[in-house]
């Protein structure tokens, strides 16, 4: 096999999984105590939202991917496809999420780590209810949340790309292989930051952003490797066609 | 009939099939206090508050959705590939995954309040066999619905057999992979949404309204219904009145601006007639997402100003 | 109809035995793991038995790393096995059949390839993730812990992949087993088999023996369903070796189901038909 598509392989294994990792870290989760209007952010934990976001990214941009039927995908197209589907997915979900806060439990959405909005410059602090960590999603969560699903479902749709269009896997051996890239590289984002966390603006994000980068790096590039070699080897097998 | 009014027509099948799964899939999993507010459930033994829910912590609803819908999928699969009908293919496939759930669905209950022993938290078996039957019929609703969803859009669904279109309007993954797609995905909305609902207000009914959940208030969970003490069945009419319809709301959304912005991407590509250009098909669908992602930013700028005039700030102590 | 006495014999067996020590079992998992995925000429029960070892070791890796807390609940690091083990077991399912490598058609170790390298990146993240320096979990074995799960996970997807089709062979799997999606099935099944037993479990009285019993009843419920989908497969798998997994996993099913039921059923506080809570002040 052409050594350029290896090497392309291996690096968009790399890019798509820093980017699950980065997707992770700028979405606001609030886990099991967000469900409480007890934390600021999403009511669920981040691997979970992370993983439905963009496999809705990766459902269009396998559906864009299949629109070059004769020749190469253009990576950027289908990769931004993915991209803007996790962030349309977690965009309604953010914004039902405030409607029921709001209406559900008469609650304003507010920030527990900032005293004020870094976007809009709205105060926090007096709207929060004392002894909670925040709740709902302010603004600067949502934009958060909004960038951080367009990185996320961007990571995964890049690495289904590049093996079902490049490597020639057939479209379930490259989603599932994406998917399983995908889901170690959030998972240990997920650790890196404990559970919760707000979006771009929390202390915690400034904190850990490197290191959970670094991990993400070291293990996209692990298994990028193995997936190299599983592209190398196959022609050897005599099968033809496609992995 | 022109081949684009039948995408079109399935797209919007596919839609409305989409609001019911994520509508029945977030009253079950209140059916028995799965996700994040099972952890109010799980902790109130250990405050004192010996409680009748259900304890259902299979899993995050993520992956418990995505067991159920998987199997429905793979159930259905091989009964298509029989040569079967999809009319009884899908049902009898959702029923085996839902079959599965509710085998799930006792482990949990009986590990959990097992484990509560030293917190003198008894297993009450109407409690047990009552709710075995409503996760179940709640499950399969969903189920049925999603796998119908899958089978639509996979390559041996309806969407694939329509011709004269420049580019096939199926998607390439197969069925069971979709149902895993779809099975997550749902089960991540209906629990950030829908649990906000059960959690925030159902659970602590007895504590003021209008203000978050302090952390003091966690475990001490409302054990009381309208008449006697209330069980896990109490809170699904409840939830059913706002959590459950603007769950299946939101993955009914996503669904419908997904496929819409797809769709009009591929007409503008040229799918019905000329030259097809899949460069200005994915391109234009990327544009209307992004409009779509700035006016969800700015409904919310909106929505959070409104509350925040309307509510204005903390009062109590 | 000697195979089907064994598959009798051996959860019988563990029945009056107790579930080995965690080292014990970790050993176990990783012979009996390696030793039906190098030989996929076995009858599909044998490798049953096997599928449900891997699934029990797996189970015990999550519950020796999840006690002391993750921080994002047990499901996560279930899953986390299984993102390895899809990448591991395909790398070895394609590495193990390169012609060169293939052995002599009886033992075919290069399949555990992709275990081994797994195994290598689950260690590699497994010291980043605990390591002060890098994301500071500070639990003790985690390195350990997610080297086995990822082995684990792997091990599942080859030894599901070749009780499904007959064997692991790509030429056989890829076409029956990834590329039709029976491998989202195995990804989620044997994920549950791993994260289940510990999340539903979990509490301050929970009981290592009653958790496992949870995890080989996961196991037998696998057996069933990969033995319907065996028995549509073309050969080398097909109806014969479907049946032998329905059987041996009714029978797993229903002794671990039961004695799981029973066993939360004697150590909980009370059972009570129904009953008034206890009301505090």
């Amino acid at each position: 096999m052409d050594p350029i598509i290896l090497v392309l392989i291996l690096v968009s294994a790399v890019i798509g999984g820093m980017m699950a990792s980065l997707g992770v870290h700028l979405l606001p989760v609030g886990g099991a105590p967000a469900a409480m209007a007890t934390a600021t952010g999403v009511a669920t934990g981040c691997v979970m939202l992370m993983t439905g976001s963009a496999l809705t990214g990766l459902f269009t941009a396998s559906a864009v991917a299949s629109f070059w039927e004769f020749e190469h995908a253009n990576i950027g197209l289908v990769a931004l496809s993915g991209g803007v589907g996790a962030m349309l997915m977690i965009g309604w979900t953010m914004l039902v999420a405030n409607l029921l806060y709001v209406f559900g439990a008469g609650i304003v959405p507010v920030s527990g780590r900032v005293a004020v909005d870094p976007i809009t410059k709205e105060s926090q602090t007096e709207y929060k209810t004392p002894r909670t960590d925040g709740h709902g999603m302010p603004n600067v969560s949502y934009i958060s949340g909004i960038a951080g699903g367009f990185v996320g479902g961007f990571g995964g749709a890049l690495i289904y790309v590049t093996l079902e269009n490049y490597a020639h896997f057939s479209p379930a051996t490259a989603g599932i292989v994406a998917i399983g890239i995908f889901i170690a590289n959030a998972i240990l984002a997920a650790y890196n930051i404990g559970g919760t966390i707000e979006g771009f603006h929390d202390p915690k994000f400034k904190e850990r952003i490197a290191v959970g980068l670094f991990a993400a790096f070291t293990v996209s590039l692990l298994c990028g490797i193995l997936v190299v070699v599983a592209t190398l080897v196959f022609p050897y097998l005599g099968l033809g066609g496609a992995l | 009939m022109e081949p684009i009014v039948m995408v079109f027509a399935w797209t919007i099948v596919v839609i409305v099939l989409a609001f019911i799964a994520c509508l029945f899939e977030d009253l079950e999993s209140d059916e028995g206090s799965q996700s994040n507010p099972n952890s109010q459930v799980q902790l109130a033994p250990e405050m004192g508050y010996i409680h009748r829910y259900y304890n259902k912590a299979i899993s995050g609803e993520g992956l418990s959705y995505a067991l159920a819908c998987t199997i429905a999928g793979t159930v259905a699969w091989m009964m298509l590939s029989q040569g079967i009908t999809p009319v009884i293919a899908i049902p009898f496939g959702a029923g085996i995954g839902s079959l599965v759930h509710m085998i799930r669905a006792t482990i949990p209950h009986l590990g959990r309040e097992a484990a509560h022993k030293r917190f003198e938290q008894p297993i009450y078996m109407d409690v047990f066999y009552g709710h075995l039957v409503p996760i179940a019929t709640h499950n399969f609703m969903a189920v049925v619905c999603i796998t119908a969803i899958a089978y639509i859009q996979s390559p041996m669904g309806p969407l694939a057999a329509i011709t004269g279109l420049q580019v096939a309007a199926n998607n390439p993954f197969p069925l069971p992979l979709l149902c895993f797609i779809w099975g997550i995905t749902v089960g991540a909305i209906g629990s950030s949404t829908g649990d906000i609902h059960y959690g925030t207000e159902r659970l602590f009914q007895d504590r003021p309204f209008g203000e978050g959940r302090r952390v003091i208030y966690h475990g001490q969970i409302c054990r009381y219904g309208d008449c006697g003490i209330r069980t896990s069945k109490d809170i699904v009419a409840f939830c059913a009145k706002y959590g459950g319809p603007a769950t299946g709301l939101t993955f009914g959304l996503i669904v419908l601006f997904e496929n819409w912005r797809t769709l009009i991407g591929m007409m503008a590509g040229g799918l019905t007639g000329g030259s097809w250009s899949p460069e200005l098909a994915s391109g234009v669908g990327i544009a209307i997402g992004l409009v779509i992602g700035v006016i969800l930013i700015i409904s919310n700028l909106y929505l959070v100003r409104w509350a925040r005039k309307k509510f204005g700030p903390f009062v109590g102590e | 109809m000697g195979e089907e006495e064994k598959a009798e014999e051996k959860p019988k067996e563990k029945f009056t035995l107790h579930f080995p020590t965690e080292n014990n079992l970790s050993i176990m998992g990783i012979v009996v793991g390696a030793l039906v995925a190098i030989l996929p000429w076995l009858p599909a029960i044998v490798k049953g038995v096997g599928a449900i070892v891997v699934i029990l070791w797996g189970a015990d890796c999550v519950r020796k790393t999840a006690r002391y807390g993750l921080g994002t609940g047990v499901p996560s690091i279930g899953v986390l096995a299984m993102g390895y083990g899809l990448v591991g077991g395909i790398t070895g399912i394609v590495i193990g059949s390169v012609p060169v490598l293939y052995g002599v058609g009886i033992v075919e170790p290069a399949v555990l390839i992709g275990v081994a390298a797994v195994g290598a990146v689950g260690y590699i993240s497994g010291i980043l993730a605990n390591s002060e320096k890098f994301i500071g979990m500070k639990i003790p074995g985690l390195e350990r812990g997610m080297a086995e799960l990822g082995m684990a996970g792997a091990l599942a997807v080859i030894i599901e992949s070749s009780m499904i089709a007959g064997t692991w062979n790509a030429s056989v799997v890829i076409p029956n087993i990834i590329e039709n999606g029976v491998i989202a099935t195995i990804f989620i099944l044997s994920g549950f088999g791993m994260l289940q037993p510990f999340n539903s479990c979990l509490g301050a009285d929970e009981r290592r023996g009653r958790t496992l019993l949870v995890s080989v009843e996961i196991g037998g419920l696998c057996c069933i369903i990969f033995g319907v989908v065996a028995s549509l497969m073309p050969a080398p798998s097909g109806i014969l070796q479907g049946i032998q997994l329905i059987i041996l996993g009714v029978i797993v099913w229903i002794l671990f189901y039961s004695s799981y039921v029973r066993a939360c059923l004697r150590e909980a506080h009370a059972v009570v038909g129904t009953g008034l809570i206890k009301t505090m002040r």
